[in-house]
């Protein structure tokens, strides 16, 4: 993995793991990656795959059973998972991580109005005053494409779309350096999916911001992507170029999983992928593909390493074992 | 953006607000009344037994007027005819000042529009401590001692219970969750069993408390001595209440809390990293204020009617006693009183919360009035 200049945030071996009545849940194992800035890399995978709890650990939003947390997140120069909750509360949390969670139809507070909830961590984290604040939170309304006669409306006030573009305004306001976007669309209608991605799109251009987008949605998350990871069973199995990844991807989880996205006007109906993804509670030894997997072979049954068959990408696959020493 | 001008063509402004506040207003307060009207008028039927009291009350009559008029020696001479007949003449005397020829349908709308407008009557066989027989006064004498007693053991019920479920609530799962759990069912015993516990410790064993009534007899003529004897007649039946209610109570409001903690906003305000008091305040607190309020309004008028087996473990004089005394008494208008009273007071504080709604909740306070 080459560690370049303009490299923003980098995680090396992230584990989350759970603790539940049936044993301990791997919900994120041994996640690598980095995100360069103004980049949008997007997380995708199944449900159960880990991938909300990539975000959760990346916010450190931990439930309480919690078995295992480790590994290293560096942003900037800084190892944010050295920081103490206190100092990572003031330093990180939406100073320069922000979040657009899942559900973000009930993640504004119904009594307070929705100006006030934006300008809330420029107040708390900045010591900004009220009309400071306001200005700010007006401006960021006008980016998002919300009039800003909404400032003084409270939630239930609002259309869903609408209060969807409010979530991400408060992801914004304090213009971090991370936004992480978890499953911002998933329960929007085409047409307003399309306007928030194109909201997320010019954001990127114009304020440079850097986005982890996390979606199971592969059509719509590809008109942002820049880089591509799909986690499957905890782990990241295939990093590569949006461009690569969504023509010519390399694991052969990532090339049936594009098989399986509906296209318009296609004559064959769209594959699938045959089996259920394993339990995290105890997943199978090895590469933990291998039981869905039609290029398996004897090699499977141990874990594979991430090969690197190029610069742009890393793969998680004995089959890409040879052409890595080719190239070297 | 066609969502835009949608919440906007409703139309704002404080006068839009101002009218619908006052048509709100009127319909609660007719709503309330009628409520009101039924409530009482159910009580005197009840308690009049649909008019069956009224032959009690004939037969009563009758047998005090003879018992009179056979006891009286100048009427002695008379023959039993003539007594009979001055007898049925007084009865009928009395039966009509007291207008108990009339059919009790009348009566009842009488007996109504009277208790409506707090006319609450005489009493029948009861009167105050200060020798009054209006029923209003026999009540009123008796408010403070149960609203004294009452209101210092459920306000402590209550703050206690919540600031220690909001702190259970953050530390869900611990030592002390799970201690205050576990005493949730010393619930099931009800205050006067945990009562005559206490008398027996703490007035028998360790006679360190009195073991019941209001103040020493006699009352202490100063001031400071008053109080304090006060004072310390409430400790037993206070402590009593607070232990059959206070686990309970704590266990309810940390899952209450619990639930509402779990709201995606609290997380979301979480992940935006706010403190955790203004987490409690603005995000936990604040959206379930109203349901707070409503059941600290209606612990507040639950306390009226007082704790009737309670009163009596500790002899207290509160309202309890009376109501068990008027029962026991078959006195009717101090019954009806009673309940004139707190219909009155449980309506007064349904409307106001219907307000406090309106003001703590955007919800109810912009589309209620629709």
């Amino acid at each position: 993995m080459t560690q370049s200049a303009d490299t923003l945030l980098q995680v090396s071996d992230l584990t989350l793991h759970y603790r539940t009545r049936r044993g301990t849940a791997r919900a994120v194992d041994g996640v690598s990656f980095d995100l360069r800035r103004n980049e949008a890399l997007v997380v995708l995978g199944e449900s159960g795959s880990g991938k909300s709890s990539l975000a959760k650990a990346l916010m450190r939003l931990l439930p309480r059973n919690i078995e295992r947390f480790s590994g290293q997140v560096m942003l900037g120069d800084m190892d944010i998972m050295q920081l103490g909750d206190e100092a990572f509360r003031k330093q990180v949390q939406w100073n320069r991580m922000a979040l657009v969670m899942q559900a973000a139809m009930n993640a504004l507070n119904p009594v307070v109005r929705v100006g006030e909830q934006v300008a809330e961590p420029l107040r708390v984290h900045r010591g900004w005053s009220k009309d400071r604040a306001m200005e700010r939170v007006a401006e960021t309304f006008r980016k998002v494409g919300v009039s800003t006669d909404f400032l003084q409306r409270y939630p239930f006030e609002l259309s869903g779309g609408m209060r969807q573009r409010v979530v991400l305004a408060m992801a914004l306001v304090t213009e971090p350096d991370v936004v992480i976007l978890d499953e911002p669309t998933s329960a929007l209608d085409v047409l307003t999916q399309a306007s928030i991605m194109n909201v997320l799109k010019r954001i990127k251009r114009e304020e440079g911001t850097s986005f982890i987008l996390i979606t199971h949605d592969v059509a719509t998350s590809s008109e942002l992507a820049d880089r591509v990871a799909l986690m499957y069973a905890g782990q990241i199995v295939e990093i590569s170029d949006a461009r690569d990844f969504f023509h010519y991807p390399a694991h052969p989880y990532s090339q049936m999983l594009m098989d399986s996205v509906p296209r318009l006007h296609q004559a064959e109906a769209p594959g699938y992928i045959p089996g259920e993804p394993p339990d995290l509670i105890d997943p199978p030894t090895g590469c933990r593909f291998a039981d869905r997997c039609p290029s398996r072979f004897s090699k499977c049954s141990q874990d594979p390493p991430a090969f690197s068959p190029d610069e742009r990408r890393r793969v998680r696959c004995w089959l890409h074992e040879d052409e890595v020493a080719r190239g070297s | 953006m066609s969502d835009a001008n949608l919440p906007a063509g409703r139309g704002a402004g404080p006068l839009r607000d101002l009218r619908r506040l006052a048509f709100f207003t009127l319909r609660r307060v007719l709503a309330l009344f009628v409520t009101i009207l039924v409530g009482v008028y159910l009580t005197i039927i009840i308690a009049n037994m649909g008019g069956k009291v009224d032959e009690l009350r004939e037969l009563q009559i009758r047998s005090t007027i003879s018992e009179a008029v056979r006891a009286d020696p100048s009427y002695q001479q008379m023959d039993s005819e003539e007594r009979n007949a001055l007898i049925q003449e007084q009865v009928q005397m009395e039966i009509e000042r007291r207008n108990l020829d009339e059919p009790f349908i009348w009566r009842s709308f009488d007996y109504l529009a009277q208790a409506i407008q707090l006319d609450l009557g005489r009493a029948e066989e009861m009167h105050s401590d200060a020798g009054s027989r209006d029923v209003y006064d026999i009540i009123v004498e008796r408010l403070p001692a149960t609203l004294l007693l009452f209101g210092t053991a459920n306000l402590l019920v209550f703050f206690v219970s919540v600031y220690a479920a909001l702190y259970l609530s953050r530390h869900y799962g611990s030592r002390l969750d799970r201690l205050v759990i576990g005493l949730a069912p010393s619930s099931a015993a009800p205050g006067w069993f945990y009562g005559i516990f206490l008398i027996l410790i703490f007035a028998f064993i360790i006679p360190i408390l009195p073991a019941g009534g209001m103040v020493d007899i006699p009352p202490p003529e100063n001031d400071w001595a008053y109080a304090r004897s006060v004072l310390s007649h409430m400790v037993l039946p206070v402590i009593a209440m607070f232990i059959s209610s206070i686990f309970i109570s704590i266990y309810s409001w940390r899952t209450f809390f619990l639930i509402h903690s779990s709201e995606d906003y609290v997380e979301m305000a979480r992940a935006k990293g706010l403190p955790a008091n203004l987490i409690q305040s603005r995000y936990i607190l604040r959206p379930t204020l109203a349901p707070i309020i409503t059941n600290f309004l209606l612990m507040l008028i639950g306390l009226w009617s007082g704790a009737i087996i309670l009163e009596q473990v500790f002899n207290w004089p509160g309202l309890g006693t009376l109501l068990f005394q008027a029962i026991g008494y078959r006195d009717t208008p101090v019954i009806i009183g009673g309940v004139v009273i707190f219909a009155y007071l449980l309506a007064v504080t349904v409307f106001m919360l219907d307000f406090l709604y309106a003001i703590l909740d955007p919800r109810v306070r912009i589309e209620g009035g629709q």
